[in-house]
């Protein structure tokens, strides 16, 4: 293996690694909002971009309008399954509400094996597939497009988690609900909109990959690596999560490289139950200590 | 509370109710067959494909001109989702419930390997499975549908060490059955051309990036690199040697994905592959067969795209009634597969002509394809595997 395959293996895993990133981020916000796991984010990211794809086939819109489109309908997807199944779940267990986000991603999938099938389509890019030659490095324009799209978008969502006030108002009811409430934090606006932020964030993630990984009702399994990433970086931490997803993705790749193939697939998994054996917060994520 | 003693007879009493020599799926107006497939799950696709717009076309053609004897075909499937214990309790409700007459084109390797037993010892026809690993091969209640694996191996590496002198090869292989049972036999067939593959490299299923499985076969230098895939990573595996501008090893394709479908997810990353085809193509093709496959679909379905899927759902069919009717009025189990059995040189015009005798195998050979300009030409006739 020479070492310029192994920068464009390297490159190509931080690619993927994005996208793990972008589904951890996602479900953290929801969690940090509402403190439950979304099962059916990557049936969101699928539905959303099937239908930027009807955008592109039927109104023959450029690829940037059906990423808008598929950004619009995601967020009115999010809001509606916020306001219309999960608000009314809003004083059950979190066990409940995890149960009911699994319930909707099986909905939707079936959902969209019956408006799209369950074939397989494939999905124009923003980015060139042939590759740039640097050197002896060859590098596809396609992964660098993922990696600085995935990034912007990071940092957009850093920013207003920053500086704005929904932002702070997200902050507050993550770090304590009742206290934000009692300073006058509207908490259900909080929900709605960490659904709609998440929603929007699968889209663009679900547009990104929709090229690699190819259309179809089954692309929304991607999310598991979001899960995955999101528990590596430390569940609720921000960082963590863009670090978790882009140390899975690269790992994903580095294990075929070096290990025979009866345990390759085995070693993310194995990563993170190593690393939370060692740092059970995840890598950058803090345990919670009760005080007795 | 029923007593024992009465249970006895009530049984006894439902027992002689049912006529005695009645074959179990086939009346006087009806024959029910059925079968577990994929309408969910990776090859949901392609599940609802060979059964709803392949099998059901034909049948509904034989329907509509009065049936089979006298009888007209209904039939039942149940979703396994490509789980084998879901294929298992599917199959016990439809022999069990249903009370079908035979299994027809279930699909995929594990869930199909976990009904033989079953089937087996029920005396159950399971028929035309869509498959390719040799596991189904002498079974007394099976009649294998897709030519298997080790015989598409033996064309292949005939054709290309043997008539083509290639030297190197390769294989990106799903780590499953399908995979595995390739795999052993192209290491055979390259042994007998005193070669063994210089590389294999495993994808699982659902995998998001191949890079690093394409760059270890880059570095093996292979002249050829077998894809044994479906389609979704079959093509990702194209693209993935465009992105690395890998261009002096030609990509051939197995016969499960020889297939329009994938062409298409890979766009202009197939360019110059090649593979051998289990079918004729299906949207260009002048035999008789494929013409009327073609008029039929347009007559009942006229917005599903013809495909290699349903065409072989569609040829399922075709065999099933050509062995209903040579059994005669009469209809059994036996009956049906000593007449199945019996179909010697059948021109079906779909493939060339088929005999099944006591090998129960009924596809035997493919013929090398290449993409050109997005399409498959054939570049040879059919190949041979006997």
């Amino acid at each position: 293996m020479t070492w310029a395959a192994l920068v464009h293996v390297v490159i190509s895993g931080l690619a993927t690694g994005s996208i793990y990133a972008l589904m951890a981020i996602s479900l953290v916000i929801i969690y940090n909002a509402t403190r439950t796991l979304n099962f059916a984010q990557g049936e969101m990211l699928m539905v959303s971009t099937f239908v930027g794809w009807t955008a592109l086939q039927v109104l023959d819109v450029p690829l940037v309008g059906a990423l808008l489109v598929a950004v619009v309908a995601s967020a009115l997807l999010g809001f509606v399954l916020e306001r219309v199944v999960i608000r009314h779940a809003i004083s059950a267990t979190h066990f409940d509400v995890l149960i009911i986000t699994l319930g909707l991603s099986l909905m939707l999938r079936s959902a969209a094996g019956v408006a799209w099938t369950h074939d397989e389509f494939p999905f124009p890019s923003f980015f060139g597939n042939r590759p740039l030659v640097v050197g002896p490095v060859r590098v596809a324009p396609v992964s660098l497009g993922i990696i600085g799209a995935s990034l912007a978008l990071m940092l957009a969502l850093g920013a207003l988690f920053r500086w704005t006030r929904l932002g702070r108002a997200m902050r507050a009811v993550a770090q304590n609900q009742r206290a934000a409430r009692l300073m006058g934090i509207s908490v259900e606006r909080v929900y709605s909109s960490s659904w709609v932020i998440a929603s929007v964030v699968g889209a663009v993630a679900g547009v990104l990959i929709a090229p690699v990984i190819f259309l179809s009702s089954k692309m929304g399994l991607v999310a598991i690596n979001g899960f995955t990433a999101a528990v590596l970086g430390g569940f609720g931490s921000m960082p963590g999560a863009v670090l978790g997803g882009m140390l899975l993705g690269v790992l994903e790749n580095l294990a075929p490289l070096y290990l025979p193939a009866s345990i390759k697939h085995s070693v993310p998994f194995l990563t993170m139950i190593t690393i939370l054996i060692v740092r059970p917060g995840g890598v950058l994520g803090r345990v919670a200590r009760r005080k007795v | 509370m029923i007593s024992r003693a009465s249970f006895v007879l009530l049984l006894a009493l439902a027992l002689s109710a049912l006529p005695a020599a009645a074959q179990q799926g086939v009346s006087d107006t009806e024959i029910v067959i059925g079968g577990s497939n994929s309408f969910s799950g990776p090859l949901a696709f392609t599940g609802d494909q060979i059964t709803k717009f392949g099998v059901d076309l034909y049948f509904r053609v034989v329907n509509d001109a009065g049936g089979i004897h006298g009888r007209k075909v209904r039939t039942v499937y149940y979703d396994d989702g490509y789980r084998p214990q879901d294929a298992v309790a599917n199959t016990k409700k439809l022999v069990e419930q249903d009370r079908v007459f035979a299994i027809i084109i279930p699909q995929g390797s594990p869930p199909v390997v976990a009904t033989l037993d079953y089937l087996e010892e029920n005396k159950v026809p399971m028929l035309f499975p869509y498959q390719s690993s040799p596991v189904t091969r002498g079974k007394r209640w099976v009649l294998q549908g897709m030519t298997l694996s080790d015989r598409s191996s033996k064309m292949m590496i005939d054709y290309l060490a043997g008539q083509r002198k290639i030297k190197r090869f390769a294989a990106l292989y799903q780590d499953d059955e399908y995979g595995k049972s390739f795999l052993t036999a192209f290491e055979k067939d390259l042994a007998r051309f005193g070669l063994k593959l210089a590389a294999a490299e495993s994808v699982k299923r659902g995998v998001t990036d191949v890079s690093a499985q394409v760059a270890k076969l880059q570095a093996a230098k292979p002249e050829v690199t077998f894809l044994v895939l479906v389609p979704g990573p079959g093509a990702q595996a194209l693209k993935e040697r465009q992105k690395i501008g890998w261009t002096d090893t030609i990509m051939v394709s197995t016969g499960p994905l020889t297939d329009e479908r994938y062409l298409a997810l890979a766009g202009d990353a197939a360019e110059g592959v090649e593979g051998l085809s289990l079918w004729p193509d299906p949207v260009t093709s002048d035999l008789p067969g494929v013409k009327l496959y073609r008029e039929h679909m347009l007559r009942y379905h006229p917005n599903n795209e013809v495909n290699r899927y349903s065409i072989a759902g569609y040829f399922a069919a075709m065999l099933f009634t050509e062995g209903a009717k040579r059994a005669g009025r009469n209809l059994t189990r036996e009956s049906l597969m000593t007449a199945l059995e019996s179909i010697k040189g059948y021109a079906s015009g779909i493939l060339p002509p088929i005999t099944i005798g006591p090998d129960h195998e009924t596809q035997k050979q493919g013929f090398w394809v290449r993409v050109e300009k997005g399409h498959f030409k054939p570049m040879t006739d059919w190949l041979k595997s006997e």
